[in-house]
């Protein structure tokens, strides 16, 4: 077990630039989901993690030691592929073994700890059987036994539930954090899923065009976007964002939306976000947290397309610039072409600079 | 409705399945009947009448106990067990090089296949030359050591041996490290680094990951050459003849004389159809083994 510090990391391959100056500390034991879309340097990040890639500036420690020149078989990192790299020419059984064998652990050893292993991870009556044609299932949890099995002070999970169909992911999710809690081990989590990252990480590192965006809890970057770009990649759908700018209305202050109107009145701590704005915002609310009000007293849009999907109705309003979406968990009759009148809840509502795209906070 | 559809089709390529058997059959059986006789191209009579010098099957009983014919065949066993274990091994060692990258490796890759594109007989000449012993391989010897070198290499029995085998080697071990190099770069990266993390060595690796998962590759890389080497003619014809004496003959020299110079057919085809029935008995024999692992 040990924190992992990642100092002024950059990557760079030839003139492009993988990963800019990236500062983030993990805490001992502690599970971390670096999450972002293709692209965003969070594959790069964990590579130079595991010493599969050599960072180009920056250091990277695992508690006070510099990693940098110590050989990735020698980091004491357990990696998880996303393909598992199972050598699917070996039993299970040699597959768990292999790390022990190849550092020459005396052979009681050897099988006494690949038995236990086994034994943790249920695999024990498979154990003899060739790794090739295995349940996708069963080669994640060898993939993550043979790795863990050299108890490592660091798990790396590079998507490892990509190539797994949608209704087996939540199997393998709740499968994994339990392993997790198993182990206690400091583990850096790969995804562009943020559900995965949503339901499993401690706290989630959001990634794009190579920059850090926001590390906090999942509930903190759901519910306190730092930027336009967090606020848009978290929630399904994202956040509602319609720009505007800050008016004194009877009551205290709201935002005027052009074309859609003005805002319900802010909340106190909106107002004082609103405040400290030096030109047009973005007015941002969670498509989850509007409530349906009488005519004349929120916002109104017109309704353009119904999405059902059971538990959830998700409404498609306006268009262009002018979009929005909202969810309700009842149908309350909603037809295309009406309006919709509604209000966001004033205390969920999120202000953005328009100019810089950063989080305007209150306090 | 069905069957007689089947049927006329079958009625109409007649003709041609007949062709085709006959084309791939004739020789054999031919071969087959002229192993059974005395005939020779010499005995006045057409081949049409060989039955009318029919042995009793003596050339076969002859076969077993001609000791020049197994001491060929010996010859031959030797040249494929030196030759294909080395061109192996440096095909081998050679793919590992190329897998990673270093200045030139294009140029080093272009030169390195090259000797697999000479003409056989070309490289038989090349290597008749290189090997006088006042040719280059002598005088480069005698710069490197000093002192005048002259071995005898075409003219003594042991050294002509060596030098027909270093032309094998030298001609066929880029054949080997192609395939063996396409084999290597189909073994999955991932599993190499997940090998690395898990604290393997570069000679564990290739012990525990890259060789098992280039094992059919291994096995046709080594099928090709035995059966091609078992079969050595060519460049070792032009380069010593089969001599001195008989200290080069393999198995195809030796027919070859026989057939040309002794001219006694029947024995010829009782001796190549023998080594087609040994030779297809391993064939499939080995190919059952690798399909069933």
């Amino acid at each position: 077990m040990t924190t992992i510090h990642l100092e002024h990391l950059v990557k760079r391959f030839g003139p492009f630039t993988a990963l800019k100056t990236m500062d983030l500390t993990i805490a001992d034991g502690e599970f971390v989901a670096l999450l972002g879309p293709s692209g965003c340097g969070k594959s790069t990040t964990m590579n130079m993690i595991a010493g599969m890639e050599r960072p180009s500036e920056g250091r990277i420690l695992f508690g006070d030691r510099d990693m940098a020149g110590v050989p990735m078989g020698q980091r004491g990192v357990g990696f998880v592929f996303q393909n598992y790299a199972i050598f699917t020419h070996m039993t299970v059984r040699q597959n768990l073994s292999y790390g022990l064998r190849a550092t020459r652990r005396p052979a009681d050893e050897v099988t006494r700890r690949t038995n236990a292993m086994a034994d943790l991870l249920q695999l024990t009556p498979m154990l003899d059987r060739p790794a090739a044609g295995l349940s996708v299932n069963i080669l994640q949890r060898v993939a993550i036994g043979r790795s863990a099995v050299m108890e490592p002070a660091i798990f790396l999970l590079d998507e490892p539930l990509s190539n797994v169909d949608a209704a087996f992911r939540a199997v393998m999710r709740t499968e994994l954090k339990q392993l997790q809690r198993t182990f206690r081990q400091t583990m850096v989590y790969v995804t562009h899923d943020q559900l995965e990252a949503m339901t499993m990480a401690d706290r989630i590192a959001v990634m794009d065009h190579g920059v850090l965006q926001q590390v906090g809890t999942p509930l903190e970057i759901y519910n306190n976007p730092d930027n336009l770009f967090v606020a848009r990649f978290i929630g399904s759908p994202g956040m509602n964002l319609l720009p505007g700018r800050p008016v004194a209305v009877s009551g205290g202050l709201a935002i005027d939306l052009g074309a859609l109107g003005v805002t319900p009145v802010l909340g106190p701590e909106q107002a004082a976000a609103a405040g400290r704005a030096k030109g047009p915002v973005i007015y941002g609310f969670r498509p989850e947290q509007a409530a349906i009000v009488a005519p004349g007293q929120g916002m109104a849009m017109p309704i353009n397309f119904v999405e059902r999907i059971g538990a959830r109705t998700i409404l498609h309003l306006g268009q262009g610039q002018d979009a929005a979406k909202v969810v309700f968990e009842n149908d309350a009759g909603f037809e295309p072409g009406k309006m919709l009148h509604f209000a966001p809840l004033p205390p969920t509502v999120r202000l953005f600079d328009a100019a810089s795209g950063t989080a305007l906070k209150g306090v | 409705m069905k069957d007689d559809a089947a049927k006329l089709g079958f009625r109409l390529t007649l003709p041609a399945q007949v062709l085709v058997l006959f084309i791939s059959v004739f020789p054999l059986l031919m071969q087959l009947y002229i192993s059974l006789t005395d005939w020779s191209p010499l005995s006045g009579l057409s081949w049409t009448a060989a039955w009318e010098m029919w042995n009793n099957f003596a050339n076969y009983a002859d076969l077993v106990s001609d000791d020049r014919l197994w001491a060929a065949l010996g010859r031959t066993a030797l040249v494929m067990s030196i030759c294909v274990p080395i061109e192996f091994l440096l095909g081998l060692g050679l793919a590992t090089l190329f897998m990673d990258d270093f200045p030139g490796k294009r140029v080093a890759y272009s030169i390195l296949i090259m000797p697999m594109m000479v003409v056989p007989a070309v490289a038989g000449y090349m290597f008749f030359m290189l090997f006088q012993s006042g040719g280059p391989v002598n005088d480069i010897a005698s710069a490197l050591t000093g002192g005048p070198v002259t071995l005898p290499w075409l003219s003594d029995p042991t050294l002509a041996l060596v030098a027909v085998m270093a032309a094998d080697i030298w001609q066929w071990t880029p054949l080997m490290f192609l395939i063996l190099l396409a084999g290597m770069v189909g073994v999955p990266e991932d599993q190499i680094r997940a090998a690395t993390l898990l604290g393997a060595g570069p000679l564990r690796r290739f012990a525990t990951i890259v060789l098992p998962r280039m094992k059919t590759v291994i096995g046709i890389a080594l099928a090709i050459r035995v059966i091609e080497c078992f079969k050595i003619f060519d460049t070792l014809f032009i380069m010593t003849g089969g001599g001195p004496g008989v200290a080069t003959e393999t198995i195809s020299v030796y027919i070859y004389k026989i057939a040309t110079q002794d001219l006694i057919w029947g024995y010829v085809a009782a001796i190549a159809l023998a080594i087609l029935i040994v030779l297809s008995i391993a064939c499939v024999w080995a190919l059952k083994r690798m399909a069933r692992k």
